[in-house]
């Protein structure tokens, strides 16, 4: 563990960085130590501060307080400039390209090569190719392309971009593997050993825990905003064999080692009694697939019953919850809501069927921002407060927006407060409260707590209770695990397009609930079996 | 480099594609449905053109092809510098890239130029100035739409009627002809090395900004802004340049078309840029079914300029009404965006 420890040889050392949001302390004097020549893993759960600290480190966020300083050397200024030009590469989890540029192209992006006439098409060409063959180990013709490639292709046009120029010292991968299968994972991991060998050093951030332990030399654990803990994982080493014997012969344990510092605090009781008393079954999904983000997804929900469907980054859960509600196209599988099969096509034939969402993107998707508060309780229950002939009685929706107002104490408590000036909670609730008063049989919450403040989440998580026990099924999407364990009373948990887990709550510790969604409990399972 | 420690397997592999007999039936049936939508408009003005040749003998001839060159110059002049700007801001026409004041501006020019003209003013001089005003058009979409954000489409809006309502004003909504000036008629009439001067410009715009926008170091970049806005800036790039450049570089584009105007016109005939606006949008967009990618490039704006004045031509040779050869081109227009947007959709 030499390289690791040795202070005058760190490649990036952040600091004492601290970085406020309205309302949250996204980062708290958080450090982040990445020697020469390392892989360093960085975790946390969603919120924690990773990807706020990436953002810091890539001059994309402006921090409140602390230092940076890339091979020894302190930056007064992060600028994306300042940071590219000493070395640091990012290779971000969405496919940064331009589906319409070839593969030269997308590798030169911004750095391209003029020769005497103009480009230098075919010189930059060839060093692509060569780059990608040699380097990469992908035989790719430059000319092809983007939207041409596979996914995992495209990821490697990602990482010649960034090393293209030979002027590469650290490199942040974030969340490389979420798109990718299980045997481009493999030949990822063979080309990140090979940089690091090359003398490159490595942030590897995500959510796999088992990727962490096999790949990474040490790993720093992120919650609250601060780093808790950083781990050795043990190096490399070549054994007599002439094997590499990776940290990764132990994952399992120190998997759990860095769950516990992931998690490592209580589950508070701003969760309501569970009084599930499951009814009949309202929503029954069978053999769900799109075929390409999610496969082979069944459960049902029942009424009167809170599912919690979980899973992180990649594992098709949001697309999962867009088929239920029509948004997305499905290729296989059924779904019927209080027994009845429907055929979805459209998010207003769900509601029809008295399946409603309350989505994860609120503000785009869940609320008009420029209308009132009365206006966006009453558009999906225009009818109720018009007449026969399609007149809107005006004072018949300002009283009923104003009883759902008063009912769900949404603050200012007045329905003609347009919805854009409101809290992220208090627009929840007017989401909510769009739907309360139908008869609607499944609620599907998409992530109803994001960007809510504690006091608010503690009213909606009490609202969402308040559906069950009128006799809705709720299912409720999330990847705040706390708050799955503490609302819902069975989960299913999602791993790389499966629904991979069925649990109920009631016992079900939180450690568990995260070696679930990142797999290595899985792993383990397997591990015996095979 | 072989590890002991198993690979990370992931507990069940990522979705399987599609297979079996059916599986591959479908996606036979989307290869060729691609294929049809997205080569449809082609093959549709394909046919169009085999169908006048043969009902027309003169079409095909060089004095006739010539005519459609030396008529095409301005709306393929116009639509090198849209295509710019779509290629700059992303091919949504809402909330990407689009100058529909470019024809206004060039308009504007025109009556300046021809004013100024008729009023004694030198050729240089003249010419000079028309091209100033057309380039402060230029300048004032890039400003509003880069520093005041506001949509191409509503931004170049306003600078459209502002420039017909000046021009109007300036030259009392009156027809201005200009006679007896070598220059005027040289461009109008006039041959070098067997094509006409209006089709010479043409080439050079396309030469010089189709180089600009296509070989450049600057024209990919710029390329990358349009296509993915996030992924520019990730790169270190800052759009607001090379979308204002954009805008700066059609305007250059409507001074160029303003040199072939003058001179097809013999002057100004107030309202000529309503029928420009359309056929420049047209040949923009139906050039991006000539390009290998599928998008809005230079020399396709071109070659769709051409097309659709060759179209024209060819019905009016035929005797098609007036009239009904603008129904004509509604329902071509139709046909090209359908299928983009329907490219787009199969494309997901």
């Amino acid at each position: 563990m030499a390289t690791t420890a040795d202070s005058n040889s760190n490649a990036l050392v952040m600091s004492d960085i601290s970085k406020a949001f309205p309302g949250v302390q996204a980062l708290d004097n958080a450090n982040l130590v990445v020697a020469d020549r390392e892989i360093h893993g960085l975790v946390g759960e969603n919120g924690a501060g990773k990807s706020t600290i990436i953002k810091v480190l890539a001059g994309i966020y402006e921090a409140d307080h602390g230092s940076v300083w890339v091979a020894n050397e302190q930056l007064e200024q992060l600028t994306p400039q300042s940071v590219h030009e000493r070395g640091v590469r990012f290779i971000h989890q969405e496919l940064s390209l331009v589906p319409y540029f070839n593969v030269t192209e997308s590798v030169f992006m911004a750095q391209e090569k003029q020769g005497v006439f103009g480009l230098a098409t075919r010189k930059m060409r060839r060093q692509a190719e060569d780059f990608l063959a040699n380097i990469l180990g992908a035989e790719i013709d430059g000319r092809t392309l983007i939207r041409d490639l596979t996914v995992a292709q495209q990821k490697l046009v990602q990482i010649a971009r960034a090393l293209i120029d030979g002027q590469a010292r650290l490199v942040v991968f974030d969340e490389p593997t979420a798109v990718l299968g299980a045997a481009d994972i493999n030949t990822l991991f063979g080309n990140i050993r090979e940089l690091r060998n090359s003398g490159i050093s490595i942030v590897y951030v995500s959510h796999y825990l088992s990727e962490i332990t096999e790949i990474c030399n040490r790993v720093t654990v992120f919650r609250n905003g601060v780093d808790v803990d950083t781990i050795h994982l043990g190096e490399e080493q070549v054994n007599g064999a002439g094997n590499v014997v990776s940290g990764a012969a132990n994952g399992s344990v120190r998997q759990a080692e860095i769950i516990k510092l992931m998690v490592g605090r209580e589950i508070t009781d701003m969760y309501p009694e569970s009084q599930a008393t499951p009814a009949n079954t309202v929503l029954e999904v069978d053999g769900l697939s799109d075929g390409i983000r999610f496969v082979d997804a069944s459960f049902s929900v029942r009424a009167g019953e809170i599912v919690g469907l979980t899973g992180i980054i990649g594992s098709g859960r949001e697309a999962l919850v867009d088929s239920i509600y029509g948004q997305r196209r499905v290729s296989k599988g059924t779904l019927a809501v209080a027994g009845k099969p429907i055929k979805l096509r459209s998010p207003a034939q769900a509601v029809s069927a008295g399946l409603v969402l309350v989505p994860r993107d609120r503000r785009n998707d869940g609320l008009v921002l420029d209308m009132s508060v009365a206006d966006n309780v009453n558009v999906a229950t225009l009818e109720m407060v018009s007449s026969k002939l399609g007149w809107h009685r005006r004072q018949q929706a300002a009283q009923r927006a104003d009883q759902l107002v008063e009912q769900l104490d949404v603050r200012p408590r007045r329905s003609d407060t347009i919805v854009r000036f409101l809290s992220g909670g208090n627009q929840q609730k007017v989401v909510l409260a769009r739907w309360l008063t139908t008869d609607s049989k499944v609620f599907v919450l998409d992530q109803p707590t994001t960007g809510v403040d504690v006091g608010a989440r503690s009213e909606i998580y009490a609202l969402v209770a308040q559906l069950a026990a009128g006799g809705a099924g709720v299912l409720m999407s999330s990847n705040d695990l706390a708050e799955v364990l503490g609302i819902c009373d069975r989960v299913l948990v999602m791993v790389r397009g499966r629904i991979v887990a069925e649990r109920e709550t009631s016992g079900l510790a939180l450690d568990e609930l995260v070696a679930l969604t990142t797999g290595s409990a899985l792993e383990g399972v397997e591990g015996v079996a095979s | 480099m072989t590890a002991v420690a198993p690979a990370p397997a992931p507990p069940s592999g990522s979705p399987p594609p599609p297979s079996g007999s059916a599986d591959m039936a479908a996606q036979v049936a989307r290869r060729v449905l691609y294929f049809a939508i997205s080569r449809g408009p082609l093959v549709v003005f394909a046919a169009l053109l085999v169908y006048l040749s043969l009902e027309s003998e003169f079409f095909l001839e060089w004095r006739n092809i010539k005519s459609i060159l030396r008529q095409s110059a301005p709306d393929a002049i116009l639509a090198s510098g849209l295509a710019v700007v779509v290629m700059a801001g992303g091919d949504d026409v809402v909330v990407g890239g689009i100058d529909i004041s470019i024809p206004a501006a060039a308009t504007m020019g025109v009556g300046l130029i021809a004013d100024q003209l008729v009023g004694g003013t030198p050729l240089f001089w003249a010419y000079l100035l028309g091209a100033l005003a057309i380039l402060g058009v230029g300048v004032v979409n890039a400003f509003l739409v880069v520093y005041v954000k506001l949509t191409p489409l509503l931004a170049t809006l306003a600078t459209l009627v502002a420039s017909v309502g000046m021009y109007k004003w300036a030259i009392n909504n009156r027809r201005i002809t200009v006679l007896e000036n070598d220059f005027v008629n040289e461009v109008r009439d006039g041959d070098f090395l067997g094509l006409p001067i209006p089709a010479l410009i043409t080439l050079g715009t396309l030469v010089l900004v189709g180089g600009i926008a296509h070989r450049t170091r600057f024209g990919i970049r710029m390329q990358a802004v349009g296509g993915n806005r996030s992924a520019a800036e990730i790169a270190g790039l800052r759009p607001g340049g090379y979308v204002a450049a954009s805008f700066i570089l059609a305007s250059f584009c409507g001074v160029i078309a303003s040199i072939v105007l003058i001179s097809r016109g013999s002057g100004i005939s107030p309202g000529i840029e309503e029928r420009l606006l359309v056929d420049m949008v047209l040949a923009t967009f139906v050039g991006a079914a000539f390009s290998p990618r599928r998008v809005v490039t230079v020399p396709g704006a071109v070659a769709g300029a051409i097309l659709v004045k060759a179209l024209g031509n060819g019905f009016q040779l035929i005797q098609v009404d007036l009239f009904q050869i603008g129904m004509i081109k509604g329902v071509l227009i139709l046909v090209v965006v359908a299928s983009s947007a329907l490219v787009g959709r199969l494309r997901q």
